[in-house]
């Protein structure tokens, strides 16, 4: 149960009302709406026909490590159910369970609450830090308005997908404060086109969050869910609407290993040259690479996890995840764009950078209410934070993120890339956590 | 940190974002540039309109529109002060980059403007390159495809094939290579015209391309050959596309308003180690021949013997064009006799080859080559000139006789709209009565493309000429053409004649043609008669007249006037 739940009684009197006004237009990249089996447009908008007048608001998370994808959905949905009728779901699902199937059951619980989610590399709940788990993160109350996008990608990129998935706000009811939450195919083209195509749509106004579905680290593919229907090369989106504040954090906290270098060559996610050295010979040789990770593609990609790239920005540095090398041409591959002619630096951090960066975007993410009461938080947290803690301190990163959020309601999932803009019109991060606070 | 200004790797972020192989460049580098220096807002100006924008919806875009002309410092949106830089690019564009909240310092200012006129200069350099790659790409299409079809040409099917040959096929696959000819495409273009061919040829080009499999290629080596290069697992594999090819070529196409059948002739060859990309195609070539003979509108796989048969067939072809200059090939007369008295009424005109080297060669040997090579209307019209001035020179030697004379004509002669001048020019030179001339053609030829025969037939029978059906009962024996067209004779085909008093449903067949030669009005000739005890019965039936062994062989000028002079001999004696 949630430490204080504001339940709204007339959640799903709402939600019934809220069907009759759904938009018609979606966006996939065919044209076509997309409907569900049932007919129904599946770019959802649930509007509160209260307005502003009321301004009740909950947030619940639920999760489960049960292996039976049946019984751990119901294990993590019975919190959420017993808070009153959602209007939003976040379903976070390790591949290892049957996400068509956990997909369903959701749907078939949440009545016309929309629902998105994606495959994960672990998940959050509430004091637990899990893999191979499910994490249901739900939000309900008349003080928030939702609506769900869907974009279909292809191999070529998501940035159209992006910006189909980012319509949805065009159907939201807005109130005050309003942020776009965006989960993407994480091994799909260069992720820095997801931030470019939903800012394409959002514009100045809402900052965008979410991140990169995962597939516990086998990095072959990953998946999105919209409502009963599982994709991949997909964007989905939720756009949520709130009468009460919302707040960002961002932070990496890894430092650069000596000077910046020249990024001499690249192409998108390949960086061939290094101040016009082959990359991955510079890479390794930085880091003092053990034998075996000089040839072995999948023990480099475990051993690159804890040592990114950093990407000169105006006042900061962005990292990129290392995501793989080619040992033929030398390259180094990552998981978004490390652009040509600009400077980029070796990453290193270690257990305490890690844990202080999760202190420190908890803690962004509340001072961004403007001191109204959080009422929970949402959290993506790259997979490569997680493997730079292993097993045994994980549990220290659930502690920093109690000490700040409480006792409140705190999920989310590790993923492969982190999205969040809250100025500028890039947003696009890795090996890094953000957290969206809502009060 | 670095020694060089941030800005300056920024600058050069920005233009690295250009790239010829990237249609939405220009939207990449805004992207970059807003990202470079934390705008929210990026957009390009000109002339008083917005060509690319970041940051502003639909409704907030006009605000730069309004301002383009006083480039305040900022603008005040709904999300706050957007601090403004207008940064010219140089022909009047504006690179329009807006901050909220912090407005851009020295260093940012200067780097924007550089921008700018960078971005301007990279957009020209591109598309100037653009424009040069699409002329390059416009040039290599033209070289490598053919314009009317926009299919691969030879040289690149050529290309294409050896790289495959020279590269791995997947797991049991063999390239394989089919060689598609159109049946009489000349006699389509001599009909229709050369507009309504190519109209044709484009059609064909669209269905091959629809009928095969993604990732096979489909070229036109030259005029109404295709080839299509696929790898196949099994022999049935190429053989079924080759089947689906023949069926879906063979609908009927409207061409100038008419409908025109046809159909393809296929010739598969299966690539094996060592083949180069000529040979592959090559022997495709000579199984697509194997096809036409074997009656056109099928396919056929190469065997090795073919080659050779290949290499006789150019042989005869060579020796043929040679023969035809020469005057080699000659009509030799088989008689045409009247059941009822036995009386001689008339021959029929066979091509014969006398060669200087092998002898006397029958149609066999040479007529395929020459309908190959379209050879066959300069023979026919040689056979019916020289027919009809021996029949015709006989009219003084032997005027009490009205002799008929039926002469061959192969489908691409009796679709040639010259025919009925060239019969015009062989009557009128001959003195030949046009009432004792026939054309024999099969009932095939007549209806395939009835369109195309109207025009020729109405004009032979302004000339009085009249048509001998051969073979009839082996086609399409529809009794429509009989009445619509100037039918003489109709001949019963020699495969009927042979199964006389040995099959039953032969002499039904035979006794039906009877009946409907004697219910149109329509004189019958039974060919190939060989026995006694055919006469008999064709005699019972009902026949009008007979040709075969029995009255004689095809003979020279000379032996058939020998024929005439006995039969006028024993008619003076008796």
């Amino acid at each position: 149960m949630p430490a204080d739940p504001i339940v709204d009684p007339m959640a799903a009197a709402d939600a019934d009302s809220a069907a009759s006004a759904r938009p018609e237009g979606v966006a996939d990249g065919t044209g076509e709406p997309n409907r569900d089996a049932l007919g129904h447009p599946l770019n959802d908008s649930t509007v509160d026909p209260q307005g502003d007048s009321g301004s009740e608001r909950w947030i619940q998370v639920g999760s489960s490590i049960l292996v039976d994808s049946e019984q751990a959905v119901r294990e993590a949905l019975a919190p959420i159910l017993a808070s009153g009728q959602p209007k939003l779901v976040l379903l976070f699902c390790s591949p290892s369970h049957d996400l068509a199937l956990s997909a369903a059951l959701v749907a078939d619980q949440i009545g016309a609450a929309g629902l998105i989610g994606c495959s994960t590399a672990g998940e959050l709940a509430p004091d637990r830090s899990c893999r191979g788990g499910i994490a249901i993160w739900a939000l309900g109350g008349d003080g928030f308005s939702v609506s769900t996008g869907l974009g279909q990608g292809s191999a070529r990129g998501l940035r159209q997908a992006a910006s189909d998935a980012a319509h949805c706000l065009d159907g939201l009811q807005r109130r005050a404060h309003t942020v776009l939450v965006v989960l993407a195919d994480g091994l799909c083209g260069d992720q820095m086109e997801v931030v470019r195509g939903a800012y394409d749509v959002a514009g100045v106004d809402v900052p965008l969050v979410g991140g990169c579905a995962g597939d516990d680290m086998a990095m072959q593919a990953t998946q999105q869910i919209f409502g009963r229907r599982v994709l991949d090369n997909a964007v989905v989106a939720a756009a949520i609407s709130s009468d009460a504040p919302l707040g960002i954090g961002v932070s990496h906290c890894w430092e650069p290993l000596g000077e910046p270098m020249l990024v001499t060559s690249s192409d998108g996610t390949s960086v061939s040259t290094l101040e016009d050295r082959p990359a991955l010979d510079v890479y390794l040789d930085a880091f003092d690479a053990p034998e075996e990770v000089r040839s072995d593609p999948e023990l480099f990609a475990s051993w690159a996890t804890t040592r990114p790239l950093g990407i000169r920005r105006r006042d900061r540095i962005e990292i990129r995840y290392v995501s793989g090398a080619d040992f033929q041409s030398r390259q180094l591959l990552t998981i978004a764009e490390v652009p040509q002619g600009g400077l980029a630096f070796l990453m290193q951090g270690d257990a305490h950078s890690v844990l202080e960066a999760t202190h420190m975007a908890c803690q962004m993410a509340c001072e961004g209410l403007q001191g109204a009461p959080l009422k929970g938080m949402l959290l993506f947290d790259c997979v490569a934070r997680r493997s730079v803690l292993q097993d045994e301190r994980i549990s220290e990163e659930i502690r920093r993120i109690n000490a700040v959020r409480g006792d409140l309601p705190v999920g989310g999932f590790y993923t492969y890339g982190e999205i969040a803009r809250t100025k500028g019109a890039g947003g696009f991060h890795n090996q890094t956590l953000v957290a969206l606070a809502l009060a | 940190m670095n020694e060089v200004p941030w800005s300056l790797h920024l600058l050069s972020e920005v233009l690295a974002a250009f790239s010829v192989d990237d249609p939405h460049a220009l939207r990449n580098v805004i992207n970059r540039v807003a990202e470079a220096v934390d705008a929210e807002v990026v957009a390009i100006l000109r002339q008083g309109t917005i060509s690319h924008c970041i940051g502003l919806n639909a409704a907030e875009q006009p605000l730069l529109i309004a301002h383009a002309k006083d480039h305040p410092a900022s603008i005040q949106l709904s999300s706050g002060l957007l601090y403004t830089y207008w940064a010219p690019m140089g022909e009047g564009a504006l690179l329009v980059v807006g901050r909220l909240m912090e407005a851009f310092n020295l260093e940012e200012r200067s780097l924007l403007r550089a921008m700018g006129r960078s971005i301007q200069l990279s957009a020209q350099v591109l598309q100037a390159v653009t424009a040069e790659r699409e002329a390059k790409d416009a040039a290599l299409l033209q070289a490598t495809h053919d314009a009317m079809t926009g299919l691969p040409s030879r040289s690149l099917v050529l290309e294409r094939l050896e790289a495959i040959l020279c590269g791995s096929v997947a797991g049991e696959r063999v390239a394989t290579v089919l060689f598609v000819d159109i049946d009489r495409f000349k006699q389509i273009n001599d009909v229709h015209g050369h507009a309504s061919g190519d109209q044709f040829l484009i059609a064909v080009a669209d269905v091959l391309r629809k009928v095969v499999r993604s990732g096979d290629l489909v070229g036109r080596l030259s005029g109404d050959e295709f080839v299509v290069i696929t790898s196949t697992a099994m022999r049935q594999d190429a053989e079924a596309l080759a089947a689906r090819i023949i069926e879906q070529v063979s609908q009927p196409l409207v061409l100038a308003g008419k409908l025109v059948s046809h159909s393809p002739s296929i010739g598969i060859a299966f690539a094996i180690a060592g083949d180069s990309a000529e040979t592959v195609i090559e022997n495709a070539d000579m199984a697509m021949y194997r096809a036409k003979d074997r009656g056109r509108g099928c396919y056929a796989c190469y065997v090795p013997s073919m080659r050779l048969n290949a290499q006789q067939r150019a042989a005869i072809e060579a020796d043929l064009r040679r023969g035809v200059r020469q005057g080699e090939i000659r009509p030799y007369l088989q008689p045409i006799v009247n059941l009822s008295d036995r009386r001689l009424i008339g021959f029929e005109a066979l091509a014969r080859w006398q060669h200087p080297l092998r002898g006397l060669l029958a149609p066999s040997e040479f007529i395929s080559v020459a309908e190959d090579t379209g050879l066959i209307v300069e023979i026919d019209t040689l056979i019916l000139k020289e027919a009809c001035a021996i029949i015709g020179g006989w009219r003084l030697a032997h005027p009490e006789q009205q002799l008929q004379l039926s002469v061959n004509v192969s489908g691409r002669t009796f679709v040639d709209p010259s025919l009925p001048d060239h019969v015009a020019r062989a009557l009128q030179s001959s003195g030949l009565d046009a009432n004792n001339l026939y054309l024999e053609i099969t009932e095939t030829m007549l209806v395939e493309d009835i369109d195309s025969t109207t025009q020729v037939v109405e004009r032979l029978k302004q000339l009085g000429v009249r048509l001998a059906i051969d073979d009839f009962g082996t086609g399409y024996s529809s009794l429509l053409y009989l009445k619509r067209f100037p039918v003489g004779i109709l001949k019963i085909d020699r495969s009927f004649i042979d199964g006389l008093g040995v099959d039953r449903e032969d002499e039904v067949i035979v006794k039906a043609v009877i009946g409907v030669a004697r219910a149109l009005d329509i004189d019958l000739v039974a060919e190939g008669v060989e026995t006694e005890r055919q006469l008999e019965m064709l005699m019972e039936l009902g026949c009008d007249y007979v040709q075969g062994y029995l009255f004689g062989r095809p003979c020279d000028a000379e032996a058939a006037e020998a024929l005439l002079n006995r039969q006028e001999t024993l008619a003076r004696a008796g």
